[in-house]
């Protein structure tokens, strides 16, 4: 499997703390890949190791392909880092800024003119480019920040909480953003404490809770991992009690549950069976007014996992 | 490395911290004041020759015996401008984060700070002595030897680079640039205080010609007898003197120097001479010594350095 990001065994101490324990993580190339935590979970602090800013305890830390010891600019090179609530110096302006950190990317002057103005436009900063940053507010701080993030044409981009601080409007156009990364063929590694965000996003999950890995998997997966499978509601025309009998008698329906004309079916599986349920249900005389696929969120999947660890995650 | 090389990464760096410089207010500051220092060292002494009638007299050579023209104090302020938030600045605002992840190693990151410092130092240095050539020209009259001014600017400079050393060292280690200002003051004071105590106190002065700043003080003209007041112009053999012994030196080189101690009843002793040329070699291999320990020290502390937060 081509991994874009592999750690093995990761740990990292703050003192007393042990903020990452041991932490097995893949990050699949050209996937969207969320790192879905609480706060203190240990997000930032994992992240912070694989951009060269935090050393680890123990543990090996590869990305994209080449194992990551200390200060390895050559690794950086292909690597867009934002990091939570970015920062950048007071007294240089918005172009400037990038025009600097594109050569620090070798970019030529070429590529910097065409690049630059593109991904200004993209992030929604055009027209203050030439404003010292300074006078910047936090929200297009953190625009900035994805600008610079996207510089040098990055393979893996790494984005430490990316929506902290947007207003949601902001949030949309960030999201969307990092869905046309994924598009132009990058790897997007990105931490939140937002299920909803990760859940719109995200191809595959990693659940980080007081420096543990809890699970790790494809975002369909993740959910359906604890869930069992999904729910479908159903509305008749009338009360049908042979149509919930006929359900019953589908191998992959766990339970029917009937009050009314509203029939919940719980389902064993995730796969869409809506078409076999309306079959059993018109063919046991009953009529279809709506029907409709309720699966569980992210939320409640979480929230199983916190109240139950799957030890090594990975 | 792929993509440009080494190069257009270093001057990236220089370029970013030459903006940062420019834009800085603690330097403005600084240069403003050093320029309405000169004003008033050109300015005072025709105002005086003007309230007591005494004419001035032309001086063709004001302009390369003064330098720039700060003096010790002058030149740890300016390294101080220069250097104290360079390492640690990046620290305190949170903006390590982003340069420390671009694809440039610490060490040209270092490099790129150091020389964007020496840069901005030589800048201001070449504007203060330009300004000084002209004022020196209004008020003493044509001036001769203006071609030694590289000269001072080189070693103004260099003794400059070693106060910058000390801020540079302390900022690295301690990340505070509050720390790397008052800290290096801390070492300037006790030197300023210190190095008279020394010479006064002992026979040992020359221990000075080893310490960062003014060091001993000699006469140049040979040991004449009398009192060193009638004696040629004073001698600072320290590490802030190397721009005044050096334009000394190209004028005269065979000069000698000469060091006196007051001993009791106020008699003036003669301790001992040394040629210029050693004087002068001799602080600026001190002053080198010292910047390179410092600027090691600094730089291995920011390599290994972790951003917390
Ligand atoms: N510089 C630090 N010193 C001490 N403890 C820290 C430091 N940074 C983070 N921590 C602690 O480490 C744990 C993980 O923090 P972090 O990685 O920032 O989590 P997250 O990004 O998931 O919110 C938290 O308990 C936090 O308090
Ligand atoms: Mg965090």
């Amino acid at each position: 499997m081509d991994l874009a990001v592999e750690t093995v065994g990761l740990t990292k101490r703050y003192s007393q703390l042990t903020a990452v324990k041991g932490l097995n993580l893949e990050v699949r190339r050209n996937s969207v890949h969320g790192f879905l935590g609480p706060n203190g979970a240990g997000k930032t602090t994992t992240i912070k190791i694989l951009v060269g800013l935090l050393r680890a305890d123990e543990g090996v830390v590869r990305v994209l392909g080449r194992e990551v010891r200390w200060d390895a600019p050559e690794t950086r090179l292909k690597v867009g880092y934002m990091p939570e609530l970015p920062r950048f110096p007071r007294h240089l302006k918005g172009r400037e800024l990038l025009d600097i950190y594109g050569r620090m990317y070798g970019m030529s002057e070429q590529q910097r003119r065409e690049e630059i103005p593109r991904l200004l436009e993209v992030v929604g900063l055009k027209g203050r480019e030439g404003d010292l940053i300074g006078k910047y507010s936090k929200g297009m701080q953190q625009r900035l920040g994805i600008a610079q993030a996207l510089l040098g044409d990055p393979e893996l981009v790494i984005l430490d909480e990316p929506s902290l601080g947007l207003d949601p409007v902001s949030m949309v156009e960030v999201r969307n953003l990092m869905k046309g990364m994924a598009k132009e063929g990058r790897t997007v590694f990105l931490s939140s404490h937002l299920l909803f965000e990760v859940e719109q996003v995200c191809s595959h999950v990693t659940v980080i809770h007081r420096g543990v890995a809890l699970a790790s998997d494809t975002l369909q997966n993740i959910r359906g991992m604890l869930m069992g499978g999904g729910v479908v509601e159903v509305e008749l025309a009338e009360p049908c009690e042979a149509a919930a009998e006929s359900l019953r008698s589908l191998p992959f329906v766990s339970r029917v549950e009937q009050s009314g004309r509203i029939l919940t079916v719980e389902l064993k599986t995730r796969d869409d069976v809506r078409a076999h349920i309306s079959r059993a249900i018109t063919g046991s005389g009953g009529v279809i007014v709506a029907m409709g696929w309720k699966g569980r969120t992210l939320e409640d999947v979480f929230l199983q996992l916190v109240s139950k660890p799957v030890e090594g995650g990975a | 490395m792929a993509g440009g090389g080494w190069a257009p990464r270093f001057w990236a760096v220089v370029r970013y911290e030459l903006l940062w410089n420019i834009r800085k207010k603690k330097l403005i500051g600084v240069l403003v004041l050093a320029l309405l220092l000169a004003t008033l060292a050109l300015v005072l002494p025709v105002v005086l020759s003007n309230v007591t009638g005494l004419e001035l007299a032309r001086n063709p050579n004001y302009v390369v015996d003064t330098g720039i023209g700060v003096g010790g104090l002058g030149m740890f302020l300016f390294a101080v401008a220069v250097a104290m938030n360079s390492i640690s600045g990046e620290f305190e605002g949170g903006t390590a984060v982003t340069l420390l992840t671009k694809p440039v190693s610490r060490t040209t990151i270092f490099l790129g700070k150091l020389t964007a410092a020496l840069i901005t130092l030589g800048s201001a240095y070449a504007l203060l002595l330009a300004y000084m050539a002209v004022g020196g020209t209004i008020v003493y009259g044509p001036q001769e030897n203006l071609h030694l001014l590289p000269l001072s600017l080189l070693g103004a400079t260099l003794s400059t680079l070693m106060w910058m050393s000390i801020v540079l060292a302390v900022g690295s280690i301690s990340k505070s640039s509050l720390l790397a200002a008052l800290g290096s003051f801390g070492v300037f004071m006790a030197l300023a205080v210190g190095s008279p105590i020394i010479s006064m106190a002992s026979d040992q002065a020359w221990i000075l010609s080893y310490l960062p700043g003014g060091g001993a003080t000699g006469y140049l003209a040979g040991a004449g007898g009398g009192t060193p007041y009638t004696l040629g112009a004073a001698v600072s053999t320290g590490t802030d003197g190397i721009a005044a012994n050096l334009v000394r030196y190209a004028l005269n080189p065979s000069l000698n120097v000469t060091f006196f101690k007051v001993a009791n009843r106020m008699q003036v002793v003669e301790l001992y001479s040394e040629p210029l040329s050693a004087v002068l070699a001799r602080s600026i291999l001190v002053a080198s010594a010292y910047s390179a320990v410092l600027l090691a020290a600094a730089w291995y502390t920011f390599r290994r350095a972790e951003v917390l937060d």
